[in-house]
């Protein structure tokens, strides 16, 4: 099968990959790199729980060839902790309950990190239009928008 | 399997009634959390499974040679090949019948999961087309095609259940209602595919699962494939929930049977397709239902019937089927009650186990039907049903159950009394929040004239809590750390967490400073299935029993050793007290005595109760006349769950159950095509499932309720949320615009076509 070979930013690292012109991004990151964090929920780009950030926007990583990541900046669930440091956003969650099974947890809060870069304040309803394309079938949401509201205001003890 | 290490220097105590984090809580949030399709090995081969285009043929043949010539091809299985087994009493491994549209027919392991995909379009399969049954009135039509063979009506009768005589009460009344309702095939349609990788090592299987039951699973898979019991091994990593629709073996005996045929690891994860049409729905369900009233309110008799689709298998119907009656025959007190379920086979996707099995669709019936008779009276809606609800006393009738017998949860007969039931509080609580009996509030002025308001309530009962036999084995090991283990799982609803909280309270520790070990078959006890909202009354109480024998067992060893007696003794987290002011360590105590362990069985039940749990849901809409559009301004669910053990979790286990069965109300309907057998919307742009934008203001209240039999007075709760949204919002929307919609979904359309036919 056709290969490619592809350079792009993973978490911060560069890194070169042969690619199989099939693979998409997220089959790339799950079995390829045992970054497993990124969810596999439905591949057609319907529910959310491959967000991952591409070029610091979120995105679906089902959606996405790896053929078009050249150069590209992929930021993942993966990479938001470091030594044990929690994002503020998965403070939030902890502290609010934000997840029951937790399969759509790292989408949720990958699709609610740009929020946290906006300077003006931001409504509930904003950050359900934000967050709308992520399914939760456990339907978690109310704790999921108290989670995202308290991290936006920085309310959650970092 | 869920292992999660006690932190001795936890600070947070977490006790019973109190609201500390979930344990796996921040695994989740890292993605750390594993779930079935994270798990691999660097040898393993992807499976993807053919299935079956017709909704009812036989398999003449299957030819593989040309996909197994293509490389990377290591193994194809097709129902010509492989043992006799059953993974179900009417499911075969694999068969040479298929019986719907997506019903497995061949399976093929390869490198990666592209070259199984191409692999499947190179299989020929030659059938002989059956003629088949699309609904339950097809299936049971006399020139139906049997889809199994005893036919297409489970048992060639309905389930019958019944107390006094409906005749007589019937004559005796005043006043009949009676009205017809159905009710969808909607998919719980977890996040998660389903998924199963097998490892066959020559002499041992082990099988990471998507599973609510690992015990179970591990019964039923060395069932299927002739092994002995000790060579299968089921582990179940976190689950991407599954609402109950996981239970089902046929996914991992075919990835088991790929890896003993290939010698390698074997991943099975379906797509979202598969996971619609393969996995498991709700029963779509037509029932009538009739109450006879005297004219003061009083009720005298009621018949409900019940036809049910359970699709090309049986899987969990016949509970299900029983589970649509316990409305009907036991929330409202009447001494003459009849209800008849018929479950019926049909060519359509496998209906099972989702989340509160039957009680949604028969509360639906029964609680719609309530308003009607209060209506018929002139008597308002809550009023009606603080004069007729079940009280604590039970039903009218003689007890038929033996003395010193666990009473069943679902009895039909009367004479027996409850363990606690508060229905009344709910009633009264749930009311009182929404502050029924006040008028509406007014329209927003600016809001547009074509919006109406209306409210609606609804109550339920629901037999959860007492489940299966159930184990629980707790240690204070040799470096003096606890470690409980316990062979439930937790699937999403936090029973690893409430199990902790529980232990933690009987031994005086903080709840996370104990070893969990969960979720894998070869190192904890047997258990039954997390189902039936029975987990944290069940497992709680062997956890609880367990943790006490432990406890009596420290405070014997620290009487032996420190001279005293056992009861001026206490154990206080690290270290054991006595009045007498003496102290001894766990950890001296340890070095003494060496490690400590107890064990406790119980099978959960009362020779004396019934234990059930109950709610009454409220609920304030808006109706936009002109576009069919309901929204729910306002939501109140008040639950008698006995004592809760961890508000917070619970609180939202209750909202999300409100949430998701608004799909059930609103929008989720998985439809089969009559013509072709085809389930035409298996995605979830077409099944349309609730997002966070269509989260209404959901109020929940705990009534103040402690059952004398559950652990630190705990009854169910996973599943009772689920019953009151359908007939609370389908009452509320009669009160606002007169229109009863007796089919569900409540879509849009089928509002607005009401609406303008109501008016012309």
């Amino acid at each position: 099968m056709a290969a490619i070979k592809i350079t792009f930013n993973l978490n911060g690292r560069d890194r070169c990959v042969e690619a199989d012109t099939r693979w998409t991004l997220l089959y790339l990151l799950r079995e390829e790199f045992g970054l497993t964090g990124t969810k596999r929920g439905c591949d057609m780009g319907e529910c959310g729980a491959c967000t991952v950030l591409l070029d610091g926007l979120p995105i679906n990583a089902c959606q996405v060839l790896v053929v078009s990541i050249s150069e590209c900046r992929v930021t993942t669930i993966e990479s938001l902790s470091s030594n044990g440091n929690l994002h503020p956003l998965q403070v939030a969650f902890l502290e609010n309950d934000g997840a029951q099974c937790g399969f759509c947890t790292p989408g949720f809060i990958m699709s609610a990190i740009p929020l946290m870069e906006i300077d003006t304040p931001i409504t509930r309803d904003q950050i359900s239009d934000a967050l709308g394309g992520n399914l939760c079938r456990c339907n978690a949401y109310g704790a999921i928008l108290d989670s995202v509201h308290a991290a936006i205001d920085g309310k959650s003890h970092v | 399997m869920l292992r999660l290490m006690g932190n001795p220097m936890s600070e947070n105590l977490g006790w019973v009634g109190t609201s500390p984090p979930r344990r796996d809580l921040r695994d989740k949030v890292t993605g750390r959390a594993e779930y079935a399709a994270d798990i691999s090995f660097d040898d393993m081969l992807y499976a993807k499974v053919l299935r079956s285009p017709h909704p009812h043929a036989r398999i003449l043949s299957v030819d593989t040679l040309e996909a197994c010539m293509l490389p990377g091809v290591k193994a194809i299985v097709t129902p010509f090949d492989i043992p006799d087994g059953r993974v179900a009493p009417d499911v075969s491994i694999l068969d040479q019948k298929v019986r719907f549209v997506g019903d497995e027919v061949a399976v093929v392991a390869a490198d990666n999961p592209f070259t199984a995909e191409l692999a499947l379009k190179l299989i020929k399969v030659s059938y002989d087309v059956l003629s088949f049954s699309s609904t339950t009135d097809e299936a049971l039509s006399d020139s139906a095609e049997p889809i199994h063979e005893d036919g297409n009506l489970i048992n060639n009768e309905p389930l019958v259940e019944q107390r006094g005589n409906i005749k007589e009460g019937f004559a005796e009344a005043d006043l009949i209602v009676e009205e017809s309702f159905t009710t969808p095939a909607h998919s719980p349609a977890p996040l998660e595919p389903r998924t199963a990788l097998a490892k066959w090592d020559g002499s041992k299987l082990t099988v990471w699962k998507s599973s609510r039951g690992i015990h179970a699973d591990k019964t039923a898979l060395s069932q299927a494939l002739g092994l002995p019991a000790e060579s299968v091994r089921v582990i179940g990593p976190h689950m991407g929930a599954g609402y109950g629709g996981k239970d089902e073996t046929r996914t991992a005996a075919l990835a088991s049977i790929l890896s003993m045929r290939t010698q390698a690891p074997v991943r099975l994860e379906l797509s979202r397709e598969e996971e619609f049409v393969a996995g498991r729905r709700r029963h779509s369900t037509q029932t009538t239902l009739r109450m006879g009233l005297k004219k003061d309110g009083e009720i005298t008799a009621i018949h409900a019937k019940t036809v049910m689709d359970t699709g090309a298998y049986l899987s969990s119907g016949p509970g299900v089927v029983r589970r649509a009656g316990q409305g009907a025959l036991y929330l409202y007190r009447c001494p003459n009650v009849r209800y008849e379920g018929y479950l019926v086979y049909t060519n359509t996707p496998t209906a099972g186990s989702y989340r509160a099995l039957g009680a949604p669709q028969g509360h639906y019936a029964l609680e719609c039907v309530a308003d009607l008779a209060a209506e018929s009276l002139g008597i308002d809606s809550l009023e009606f049903r603080r004069k007729n609800h079940v009280t604590i006393e039970g039903q009218p009738g003689e007890r038929i159950t033996p003395v010193n017998q666990i009473v069943d949860t679902q009895p039909s007969e009367g004479g027996i009394p409850f363990s606690s039931n508060g229905l009344s509080e709910c009633l009264e609580l749930g009311a009182d929040r929404i502050g029924w009996g006040q008028p509406v509030e007014g329209i927003d002025k600016s809001a547009s004239r074509s919006i109406k308001r209306g409210r609606g309530m609804s109550m339920f009962i629901y037999r959860g809590g007492p489940g299966g036999k159930s184990h629980a084995s707790i240690a204070l090991t040799k470096d003096s750390s606890y470690s409980l283990s316990t062979g439930v799982m937790d699937v999403g609803e936090g029973s690893a967490t409430v199990l902790s909280q529980i232990a933690s309270q009987v031994l005086s520790i903080p709840y996370d400073a104990i070893d969990l070990v969960m979720g894998d078959t070869d190192i904890t006890p047997e258990a039954s299935i997390t189902a039936g909202s029975s987990v944290t009354f069940s497992s709680g109480l062997a956890v609880k029993n367990a943790a006490e024998m432990l406890r009596d067992k420290i405070l014997y060893q620290a009487s032996l050793f420190l001279g005293e007696p056992q009861h001026v003794l206490s154990l206080q987290g690290s270290e054991v007290t006595s009045d007498s002011g003496a102290l001894l360590s766990i950890s001296d105590l340890v070095e003494h005595s060496g490690p400590i362990s107890a064990e406790a069985t119980i099978v959960p039940g009362s020779p004396d109760y019934v234990i059930n749990s109950f709610g009454a849901h409220f609920v304030e809409v808006e109706v936009d006349v002109e576009t069919g559009k309901v929204n729910i301004s306002r939501y109140v669910a008040a639950h008698d769950a006995g004592t809760v053990i961890n508000p917070k979790m619970a609180e939202n286990q209750v909202r999300g159950g409100v949430s998701q069965m608004m799909g059930f109300t609103f929008l989720e309907d998985m439809e089969t095509d009559p013509g072709t057998g085809i389930v035409v919307n298996s995605n979830f742009l077409d099944h349309k499932s609730p997002t966070i934008l269509d989260f209404p203001d959901i109020d929940v209240i705990f009534a103040d309720i402690i059952d004398p039999i559950g652990p630190f007075g705990a009854k169910s709760l996973g599943e009772p949320p689920c019953i009151g949204p359908a007939p609370t919002i389908a009452n509320a929307i009669y009160d606002a615009v007169g229109i009863r919609i007796t089919d569900l979904p409540i879509t849009p359309h089928k509002l607005l076509a009401a609406i303008k036919s109501h008016k012309a």
